[in-house]
């Protein structure tokens, strides 16, 4: 038998398995559907596409060339992020994990076959991202960017510059991402690369979306051409490709004077492309094969700290053990950890953009994040509450080692409402203090007492509100329950969230009129402890008709069985 | 006492435990054997609380163990056949969570900890993660686990996997100065001689269905045959051991 065909053979083969496992299918219920949950994904970024391509579809297509070149950095801005997040949550997926290593090393698979199978699996998923998220605006965007009067093929050419663009555009942003990941794997010890790791992926999460939400808008001649913005230009990669796709639409050279503009970052876009890919490609091949051994040869996770005995201050041992184990899973398991960073990236991106006119110039008195209070600055406090509360109650959902969870089983001593409690304080003490504690800190810090105090009281009881509608019907130890794709409606969730942002900055209006006077903040405060206490009574009595914690997730039934035995006699437990 | 009454377990409509009744006496290590698939992990998962019952009865001290299972549980131990850990804690940190679970005084829990780990020779490892521990050291790490809060019942499938021959000795004697104890131990194994030297009482189950219940002693003088191996060979063993080893040889020669 010849060597090559083998090769190809196994390839095929590990594509195919590393390509359904870009989720990892070790957490999922024994009921879960893993296209079904991949198929949501595609599409909610076939949505994204649909929402950016509704604007055209309201102005009956006719705009004006500065909104149109706006548009065409927004959908390459948004490629760029959206590919951005998924090469930092597929960092891990790209290396061979401990289990591939142990179950591929002794069969004659050649690293390089491992290596290529698992790369194509990755770029696969990217590349089905990119369609997803391009499906729409791909397809009637381009027409309206070709140059007026050019025709049938300047259309097909700007159709074909559009696509070359967006691919480019995310092969610069995956292949660095990957490389800075690869460049520390390279450098550092592997045990001390894994604990970089984690951070640079929160890292890479919150530059992503900062960029993406707190970059200036630079797409009239006059900013693209302004000296003074020239060394800005040079640091937006979104801008570089903005200018590729000018030359490569043959808009730049309609003009003498924005082809200056568009010809240097159209070559920078190249040169960081060509940089980015070259980088990587080499950067992989020194860490991939060094790597593979030390898979096998160093555990995955650093020793603690021999005198860390810390235990949080909570009522009992139960809620010790819960919160415990909560807190190192989430310190510990990268899976979880970037997952968490992803909701983190997002409350910090909305931090930011809320921030953006409250540190710029403003005319408005309640805007300025120096004012006694400023709007932007309530509304960024309320929202990230809402994420990370939001953000860890879903993480909690996501298992480690769902084999292991056999030991919460057998030691299932108490009754199941004494868990709940402990669930929900967790959660408190996880996501809602830390995030009361810093905005308490910057409050304090920049604001008079009486201001600062008063919304720190708004959001404390409004954390309480959140955590309490997480919790409310969740069943289960953080970790331990296997996850059911397809559970949440994933784009309902989106929608709520475009809806609740302009509700939640009017409501944060309504604080800061409240803040100004006093018997209306104390009928603020009154109606939201009204609604903490409904929350809390709520999940109190949800926990108290509990019986027992949930540690397999099982889809709901289609067809409701009735339970009749053929002489109409119901079934003991359905009667 | 531990009981079985007539238990039974389908899946899928197929019976992995038919009709299962036997007991397992304070006092005395019960050994429960079987070959590959003949239901002992089942019943010892029926046992532990861990699925529930088919059909039939399972009765600690005479009381059903459905019927206040938290009570049952506080006052059972396992060793389960797999040795599924939370490998991103370390030995300390599980074994601090587990006697946290199981509601034991700080002090007490933490002085029990720190010598078992020393008797278990893994406290020098205590703080490394479990991820780093060989297959011998999460056995004792589960070993440990269980015992912890000192259960009248102890429920062991096959707790020798992974162990070295003196961690094994170690256990072996665990066992039976735990039954000596009047603790009510039931173990599961596939290493016949082990069982032989500890066991007083065995139950042997084949295709889901028990085959034999009663001690070494009588089961020897029964069928006549000396060792337990040759009992259970002649109970629950169909095949030709030497004829399928011939025909795997034929057949990766072919």
């Amino acid at each position: 038998m010849r060597e090559e065909p083998i090769e190809r053979l196994q390839f095929g083969v590990l594509y195919r398995a590393f390509l359904l496992r870009v989720v990892d299918l070790e957490i999922l219920s024994a009921q879960g559907d893993v296209v079904k949950l991949l198929g949501q994904f595609a599409s909610l970024l076939a949505a994204i596409s649909f929402f950016f391509t509704v604007p055209l579809i309201l102005v009956g297509g006719r705009l004006p060339q500065e909104t149109l070149w706006t548009m065409e950095h927004v959908l390459i801005a948004t490629t760029m992020v959206v590919v951005g997040l998924f090469s930092v949550l597929s960092w891990d997926s790209i290396f061979p994990d401990r289990r591939d290593v142990l179950v591929l090393a002794p069969l004659p698979v050649r690293a390089r076959t491992l290596f290529l199978a698992k790369l194509g699996a990755s770029l696969t998923a990217l590349s089905v991202s990119v369609l997803a998220l391009n499906i729409f605006t791909g397809l009637v965007w381009p027409f309206l960017f070709s140059p007026a009067n050019g025709g049938g093929f300047a259309a097909i050419r700007s159709l074909a510059a559009y696509w070359v663009t967006v691919f480019a555009a995310g092969a610069f942003i995956f292949c660095s991402g990957l490389g800075v990941h690869w460049l520390a794997a390279q450098l550092l010890p592997r045990q001390q690369f894994l604990r970089l790791s984690a951070f640079l992926q929160v890292a890479a999460v919150c530059l992503f979306l900062s960029v993406y939400f707190l970059e200036p808008s630079l797409e009239t001649p006059a900013a693209l051409t302004a000296p003074q913005n020239q060394q800005l230009l040079a640091w937006l990669p979104s801008y570089w490709f903005l200018g590729l796709f000018q030359e490569l639409n043959g808009g730049g050279s309609s003009s003498v004077s924005m082809d200056s503009a568009f010809v240097p970052l159209a070559m920078r876009a190249c040169t960081g492309l060509a940089i980015a890919v070259l980088g990587s490609g080499a950067a992989i091949m020194l860490s991939y094969f060094r790597t593979l051994r030390k898979i096998v040869e160093e555990p995955d996770i650093l020793p603690g700290s021999r005198r860390m005995n810390w235990s949080p201050p909570l009522a009992n041992s139960l809620q010790s053990a819960i919160a415990l184990f909560s807190v190192r899973t989430l310190l510990r398991s990268r899976h979880h950890r970037v997952i968490f960073s992803f909701y983190l990236g997002i409350g910090f991106a909305i931090v930011l953009a809320y921030m953006k006119p409250a540190l710029g110039p403003h005319s408005s008195p309640h805007v300025a994040a120096t004012a006694p209070v400023s709007v932007p600055l309530l509304t960024a406090s309320i929202l990230m509450m809402c994420v990370v509360v939001t953000g860890m109650r879903i993480v909690f959902s996501m298992p480690i080692a769902l084999r292991a969870n056999w030991i919460f089983r057998i030691t299932e001593t108490r009754k199941a409402p004494e868990y709940l409690t402990a669930i929900r304080r967790t959660l408190l003490w996880i996501s809602c203090f830390p995030v009361w504690a810093v905005f308490a800190m910057l409050f304090l810090a920049i604001w008079p007492l009486r201001f600062a105090a008063g919304h720190l009281v708004i959001l404390g009881l409004l954390g309480i509100i959140f955590t309490d509608l997480s919790v409310h019907g969740f069943q289960k130890i953080p970790f331990t329950c296997s996850y059911l794709p397809g559970k949440g409606n994933i784009q309902l969730v989106f929608w709520a969230c475009v809806v609740l942002l302009p509700l939640t900055y009017a409501a944060a209006r309504l604080e800061w009129q409240a803040l100004q006077n006093l018997s209306r903040y104390v009928f603020v405060v009154v109606i939201l402890s009204i609604a903490a206490g409904w929350a809390r009574w709520r999940t109190a009595a949800s926990a108290r008709s509990a019986k027992a914690l949930n540690f397999d997730e099982v889809p709901p039934v289609d067809i409701l069985a009735l339970g009749l035995r053929t002489d109409g006699e119901m079934l003991p437990e359905q009667s | 006492m531990l009981e079985l009454r007539n238990v039974s377990k389908r899946f899928l409509g197929i019976p992995a435990v038919d009709n299962v009744s036997f007991s397992a006496r304070a006092g005395e290590v019960t050994g429960y054997l079987g070959p590959n698939g003949s239901g002992k992990s089942t019943t010892m998962k029926m046992i532990t609380g861990l699925i529930g019952l088919g059909c039939g009865e399972i009765l600690f001290e005479g009381k059903p163990i459905q019927r206040d299972l938290i009570a049952y549980k506080q006052r059972m131990g396992y060793v389960p056949e797999e040795p599924h850990l939370y490998t991103h804690l370390s030995a300390n940190e599980y074994l601090v969570m587990v006697s946290e679970l199981r509601n034991l005084a700080a002090q007490e829990a933490g002085e029990r900890i720190d010598g078992m780990l020393r008797l278990f020779a893994l406290h020098d490892d205590r703080h490394a993660p479990i991820s780093a521990y060989s297959k011998g050291m999460r056995q004792k790490v589960l070993v440990a686990a269980a015992l912890l809060h000192n259960p009248d019942l102890i429920l062991l499938d096959e707790p020798f996997s992974g162990l070295d021959v003196g961690s094994a000795l170690v256990l072996r004697s665990l066992i039976q100065e735990l039954a000596a104890r009047g603790k009510v131990v039931l173990f599961s194994s596939h290493e016949l001689e082990t069982v032989e030297r500890i066991c007083s009482h065995v139950v042997i189950l084949h295709r889901g269905k028990v085959v034999a219940d009663d001690s070494i002693e009588r089961l020897r003088t029964l069928m006549a045959l000396p060792t337990l191996e040759e009992i259970f060979s002649q109970l629950a063993v169909e095949q030709d051991s030497v004829a399928i080893s011939r025909q795997i040889a034929d057949l990766i020669h072919a």
